[in-house]
């Protein structure tokens, strides 16, 4: 890895311990190798968003040319929401492709993302099904989006509606994940994601 | 929440707010002036998604080779200003390059920048291009806002 991206990534590091949010448990983040190519990120889910009390693990890749190009980051935590993948975690976020600016730090970064989630551009969707519930069904968003939280990211209070659903399918022998994310898919209609189980 | 724009202590511009309405618009002007269309875009037209690595061309050779080149002060020393790039804490007597924006950066950590897009890294002020497209399509946008400004101070001229 090139000089400036490496030792700028250990400055930054520094500077993300020890900032407030960190202090706040809102931000972290963790070295995954000792060249500093791979960080692990953590975000905590907004308060009075469906992500709350949740945590959100972020992988982070570090290109040579960084700080002029940005990091590489994806979410490891399933989660849904509009403007991040349901199936691969990948982001779609400006600051992350053409808006980026090398002053930016890791830490601006996990804050964006933040504050990404507070704050959803379902007009700029990374997945496109997520972007269409949130716009035509926001409480079948909400709901499944607190879900995902509660399985994937250990928010607390389970929703037994939507557990109980997932249940029901996993007993007629599909597996947790598919019927998760079908009943997702379909705002939590069982017939419908049954369909799309057997098609 | 504290995001990037709290953090550098500035404004959201437009372009990055608006950004795809601009891209948009960028995209329509480009059809309306079909010789224009030898311009590097590869914009696809499957709906309202445009593709997502769009960043502003270099900043203007000439431009940036007229940039001045400051010292750093035994004041700005003591405050600990770090260039924005590397985060280094600038040392006395330093060169530093100073964007007109008043932003100061070690010179080989703002000219690689500079080769690649034309705004500030902190407040994102852009500088003059060598790109015409581009220029053109600054002054459109520039017009349409200037129209937009003009439009609201007669909707308010009405109902104040
Ligand atoms: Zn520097
Ligand atoms: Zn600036």
């Amino acid at each position: 890895m090139s000089n400036i991206a490496a030792a700028r990534i250990q400055r930054e590091f520094k500077e993300v311990v020890k900032c407030d949010e960190a202090a706040k448990c809102a931000i972290k983040v963790e070295m995954v190798d000792s060249d500093c190519m791979e960080l692990r990120g953590e975000i905590a889910g907004p308060p009075d968003t469906p992500y709350e009390g949740g945590n959100f693990i972020l992988e982070i890749k570090i290109p040579e040319t960084y700080p002029f190009n940005p990091p590489k980051v994806r979410f490891v935590t399933k989660i849904w929401h509009p403007n991040i993948s349901s199936k691969t975690g990948a982001i779609c976020l400006d600051i992350l492709k053409d808006q980026w600016a090398a002053a930016m730090t890791l830490r601006t970064v996990l804050l964006s993302l933040q504050a990404l989630l507070a704050a959803a551009e379902p007009d700029d969707p990374q997945d496109a099904v997520v972007a269409k519930q949130y716009k035509e069904d926001p409480q079948a968003f909400e709901d499944t989006a607190r879900h995902w939280a509660q399985v994937y990211a250990q928010a607390p209070c389970n929703n037994p509606g939507c557990s109980a659903k997932v249940n029901q399918l996993v007993d007629m022998g599909f597996t947790e994940t598919a019927s998760r994310e079908a009943l997702s898919m379909h705002s939590w209609d069982v017939e419908k994601a049954v369909e799309y189980l057997m098609s | 929440m504290a995001s990037y724009y709290d953090e550098h202590d500035c404004e959201p511009d437009d372009s990055g707010v608006h950004r795809n309405l601009d891209l948009l618009q960028f995209a329509r002007m480009l059809v309306e002036n079909s010789d224009m269309l030898d311009f590097d875009l590869d914009l696809d037209f499957d709906g309202f998604t445009l593709p997502g690595e769009r960043r502003a061309p270099p900043a203007s050779i000439a431009v940036v080779q007229a940039l001045p080149s400051i010292e750093i002060s035994a004041k700005q020393v003591q405050m600990g200003k770090k260039c924005p790039v590397c985060l280094l804490e600038f040392d006395i007597h330093e060169k530093a390059k100073q964007l007109p924006c008043q932003h100061q950066f070690h010179s080989g950590c703002i000219l690689p920048w500079l080769k690649k897009t034309n705004s500030c890294p902190v407040c994102r002020h852009e500088l003059l291009t060598d790109d015409p497209d581009y220029e053109e399509y600054r002054k459109q946008k520039e017009k349409s806002k200037e129209k937009e400004a003009r439009v609201e101070s007669l909707h308010n001229s009405m109902y104040t």
